[in-house]
């Protein structure tokens, strides 16, 4: 018994020591992490609604539903969203900007791990330029890659779903 | 020559075979399909099974010069590997394709392991695979039949996995190879000559193609169609490279189990693989797959299906 | 001192963790898809291999040899958050390319390897260069590893495109084309070996 309570007391002192220096490291990077995650944010939002100046996040629960986009007078010009689909080998992230009246900006996939040579090929600007200027009921029309029908179709259809919604409470803010 | 497959214990007769003249009849007996694949797609085609081959027999050539072993490329394996991997791959392929193929096929998928005899999987597979998981984009781009022109074309089973409707194309079609495929797979009738001729000369058993083909058959008519038992069992069997692999990669003397009731086992296994495949799977055809993954399973197999040593009783002999 | 350079230089060939003593293939199979991804691995794991070689072998007397297996699993762990904190902060790309293998450095055979196998039998300076050296011999064989995968399945190295209008063969950046040259280099090594005895 008093042999388990040394082992006891040894485990402890060094996962304090552990829990100790952590604690140090993580109030050192804090941060300078979450500026990093912020900038990347804004990197995307940027790199599909190059228009817009500010990006408002619209939160539910704490969750980010999708961000408000202003021009540089101020005036409200549409929304971008992030959404996910489920690809062929892998969950697809695709970020999203789009205009008040519907139309899509720019698409960029954030996050994929699909065939390459094949799949990945969605992150390509041939295939994402291919959803520039395309009204929410024009997105079905959007060709698939050759040979990588389920990543498309994985693409197309989360933009479309989450577009739809975003739409929607774009409206209800109105 | 019935029981010529069985392997059996001691007195054993020798039948003057060789494995290399079994090697060339093979070759020979695939060349009616070499010629309809020519016929069908043009000098391309040709082009292709030239390179794939003489491609084949050089690497064998090196690497057997660079381990030392007793150089036998003329005994015919290398040569066969390189024509079955030529049938797998679109006639329009670009030059190095089959040549990138034949040295994966030679050098990993046979010599490493100590050639001919050796290897665990069929080698024109092995490369097939290499092939379809390195270059995609050629691997799948098809001439359309008869068209000399080079107009790409997809294969029937690439179209109904994208969801098409299949039209104008009729079972006489693709019994006869007007279809867009690789360059042996598309013609059933000269595949058929072929096979006729391999398993009357006794150097192929009825077993593995007969219970491949069948499996096949009845899951496509069970599951492939809209309902149960309404599946198009008669195009399932005629499309894709099935007929090809069931009669001349699947009944590879060294990757298939030894015995009958394994042979059978081993069928029916590459049957469910490639209609699986098939039907739920990500690619249109399944058929190289399912032979590369029985071929992994015929060790496990060809233990579990020994014949019995006479004087043996099964449980002693285990 | 000559036995410091002994400990550190059997790391990097004659014990190399990957090719000789065959250990944490796991990460070396999944990030050696570009030479950028196995750099960043690669340091990542020698920092964690120093830091818990050091420790295990500062508190190798204190640890009863019963618990030793969590005492410096604990360890190894704090090493590892700190280094992902530190990745997070300063390259948040590699951290994600490296996703979630940094996290998994904690159960690399290498490090608690190197702690059971030398650390907590020998002194704090050797152990350090023990694990500088392994640290080394893990970050070269990822390299070499991934510079093959880079070239033959994207055609790149370092992200720079060598020939113009070579096809890449994709094989080589999935899983299986990991496994087949390791698989390769292995035979290479054990044949190096060969005709060198």
């Amino acid at each position: 018994m008093r042999e388990m309570t040394r082992y006891g007391l040894i485990l402890a002192i060094i996962c304090a020591a552990a829990s100790a220096s952590l604690a140090g490291m993580n109030s050192l990077t804090r941060d300078r992490i979450a500026a990093q995650a912020k900038a990347e944010e804004e990197e995307g939002l940027k790199a599909v609604f190059p228009e817009a100046a500010d990006f408002k996040p619209v939160k539910s629960k704490e969750k980010v539903v999708y961000y408000q986009a202003y021009g540089r007078d101020g005036g409200f010009l549409g929304a971008a969203f992030k959404a996910r689909g489920k690809g062929y080998s892998s969950v697809i992230e695709v970020i999203a900007g789009m205009k008040k009246d519907g139309t899509i900006t720019a698409i960029k996939i954030l996050n994929q791990n699909e065939t390459p040579g094949l799949g990945n090929r969605v992150a390509e600007p041939e295939f994402r330029e291919r959803f520039s200027n395309k009204r929410i009921v024009d997105l079905n029309g959007i060709q698939a890659i050759t040979g990588a029908t389920i990543s498309s179709k994985a693409v197309i259809n989360a933009v479309k779903v989450k577009a739809n919604q975003v739409k929607e409470l774009i409206g209800d803010e109105k | 020559m019935k029981n010529n497959l069985l392997v059996s214990a001691a007195p054993h007769l020798h039948n003057k075979e060789s494995v290399s003249k079994i090697m060339w009849l093979v070759v020979l007996s695939l060349l009616p399909v070499g010629a309809a694949g020519v016929f069908i797609f043009g000098v391309s085609a040709f082009r292709v099974i030239i390179l794939a081959t003489a491609s084949s027999i050089v690497t064998e050539g090196i690497c057997q010069i660079i381990s030392r072993r007793k150089v036998t490329v003329l005994d015919g394996s290398a040569a066969l590997t390189g024509i079955l991997l030529a049938f797998n791959l679109p006639a329009q392929a670009p030059w190095w394709l089959p040549a990138a193929g034949a040295i994966f096929s030679i050098a990993i998928g046979k010599q490493i392991f100590g050639g001919l005899g050796q290897n665990i999987f069929n080698p024109a597979l092995a490369g097939r695979a290499f092939l379809m998981a390195s270059w995609p984009k050629y691997m799948t781009a098809f001439t359309a039949p008869l068209n000399y022109d080079a107009v790409t074309s997809a294969t029937p089973l690439a179209l109904l996995k994208e969801g098409h409707a299949l039209q104008n194309i009729s079972y006489l079609d693709l019994f006869l190879g007007r279809r867009g495929g690789c360059i042996g797979e598309v013609c059933v009738a000269a595949l058929l000559a072929g096979a006729a001729f391999l398993l009357l000369k006794g150097y192929i058993s009825w077993h593995i193609p007969l219970t491949y083909i069948s499996t096949v058959g009845v899951f496509s008519y069970c599951f492939g169609g809209r309902g149960l038992f309404s599946g198009d069992w008669l195009f399932a069997i005629l499309s894709g490279g099935l007929i090809l692999g069931a009669f001349f990669m699947a009944t590879d003397y060294v990757t298939s189990p030894l015995t009958s009731r394994g042979q059978v086992v081993f069928g029916i296994g590459c049957g469910l693989l490639t209609a699986v495949i098939r039907l739920w799977g990500g690619y249109p055809e399944g058929a190289s797959y399912a032979i590369l993954m029985m071929n992994a399973a015929t060790p496990i197999i060809d233990r579990y299906t020994k014949n019995r040593v006479y004087g043996y009783t099964l449980k002693a002999y285990e | 001192m000559n036995k410091l350079f002994h400990e550190f230089f059997k790391g990097i060939i004659k014990e190399n963790p990957t090719f000789v003593l065959v250990l944490g293939l796991c990460p070396t199979l999944a990030v050696s898809v570009s030479v950028v991804n196995g750099i960043g691995m690669g340091i990542a794991a020698t920092f964690v291999l120093l830091g818990s070689n050091v420790i295990v072998s500062l508190i190798k007397n204190t640890v009863p040899a019963r618990i030793r297996i969590p005492c410096f699993i604990v360890v190894i762990a704090t090493f590892v958050t700190i280094a992902e904190m530190t990745l997070k902060a300063y390259s948040p790309a590699l951290n994600r390319a490296l996703g979630i293998y940094v996290p998994l450095i904690v159960v690399n055979c290498i490090v608690l390897g190197r702690a059971e196998a030398f650390a907590q039998k020998a002194k704090a300076l050797n152990s350090f260069f023990d694990g500088l050296g392994m640290g080394v011999g893990f970050t070269l064989a990822l390299i070499l590893i991934s510079a093959i995968r880079e070239f033959l399945g994207a055609g790149k190295l370092l992200n720079h495109a060598i020939f113009k209008g070579f096809e890449p063969a994709f094989v080589f950046s999935m899983p299986s084309g990991a496994l087949l040259v390791i698989g390769l280099l292995l035979g290479f090594f054990n044949l190096f070996k060969r005709i060198k005895q």
